[in-house]
């Protein structure tokens, strides 16, 4: 992206859809923290849901296309207390009925993310999302892209939100 | 609850997890007759049964967004059903754009929540269907 703020500008809808579900369907506030670029792979978290994101942004009658992707990263113990309280039962494995529940709350995020783009220039089609699972699992990032790292403090615990962008130019 | 604790409701969701929650918040509302369907495509041969079987759907509360049969069409079957133009139908999407929710009534949607909610959000909302 060309200049921090277009970034800012660009990362703020999902930040605010994140803390927006935590608050609506877990009951709890997300603090975020400072923002950082993440140089390597490996994910921040146990439990991983990725969903894509593509289309144009408009600006100054210009259109141009983009691609982005958001990442959610959970350690084992904040995705199972998150689990725990959105299905009202207690989770403390990695259960069949918990197992799309980060691909939900992507879902989610950027189904909210998508409206405040709209207002900011950009059209969006959302991809599927998709769960990895496992210690020390890595995460595949489009070529090319900064990724962006904001950590969350949560009383679950923490969970760590990637964002990366291009466009075609 | 005004509403008859045991009228038959259908769940349609893709995502387990969210099938769940809902299933959980009707719960919590006072709901007691609630069956799931994981597609639309699960859910019209279940709708169109239960008629046959003279035991029909009441209340539907379906996601928009699933693989093989979106709720959009899901609902475009049921109001295209004699004897379901009015069926109460339920539309959950984590898409928050207006442009859906013009779709979805002109569709002939009963309502419609934008993700997340809460319990009280969808008891509002099925208090207005119902009303």
């Amino acid at each position: 992206m060309a200049a921090d703020t277009s970034f800012i500008d660009f990362s703020r809808p999902f930040v605010d859809a994140c803390k927006n579900i935590f608050t609506t369907m877990v009951s709890c506030n997300l603090e975020a923290q400072k923002p950082q670029i993440k140089s390597d792979s490996t994910s921040r978290g146990d439990i991983t849901a990725v969903i894509g994101l593509s289309g144009e942004l408009e600006k100054g009658g210009k259109k141009t296309p983009y691609k982005a992707m958001l990442v959610l990263a959970f350690p084992y113990e904040t995705y199972f207390k998150v689990a725990s309280v959105m299905l009202s039962e207690t989770y403390t494995t990695y259960h069949p009925d918990i197992q799309d529940l980060g691909g939900e709350i992507v879902n989610m995020i950027m189904g909210n993310a998508k409206r405040d783009l709209k207002n900011l220039g950009y059209s969006s089609n959302m991809a599927i999302p998709s769960i990895i699972e496992g210690k020390g699992h890595s995460i595949k990032y489009p070529a090319g892209t900064t990724v962006v790292l904001i950590p969350f403090d949560s009383p679950n615990g923490p969970l760590y939100m990637e964002l990366c962008y291009s466009t075609a130019e | 609850m005004t509403l008859k604790a045991d009228i038959k409701i259908l769940i349609v969701d893709d995502m387990t997890t969210m099938r769940k929650i809902i299933k959980n918040m009707l719960t919590q509302i006072g709901f007691t007759n609630i069956t799931e369907a994981d597609d639309g495509a699960v859910a019209w041969p279940m709708i169109q049964n239960a008629i046959k079987e003279g035991s029909p759907y009441e209340f539907i509360v379906s996601d928009w967004n699933m693989p093989q049969m979106s709720g959009l069409d899901l609902l475009k079957n049921v109001r295209a059903t004699e004897g379901l133009e009015k069926l109460p139908f339920l539309m959950i999407t984590a898409e928050a754009e207006q442009g859906n929710v013009v779709i979805a009534v002109k569709a002939g949607v009963s309502n419609f929540i934008v993700k997340p909610f809460s319990p009280q959000v969808l008891k509002e909302k099925i208090d207005k269907i119902f009303k």
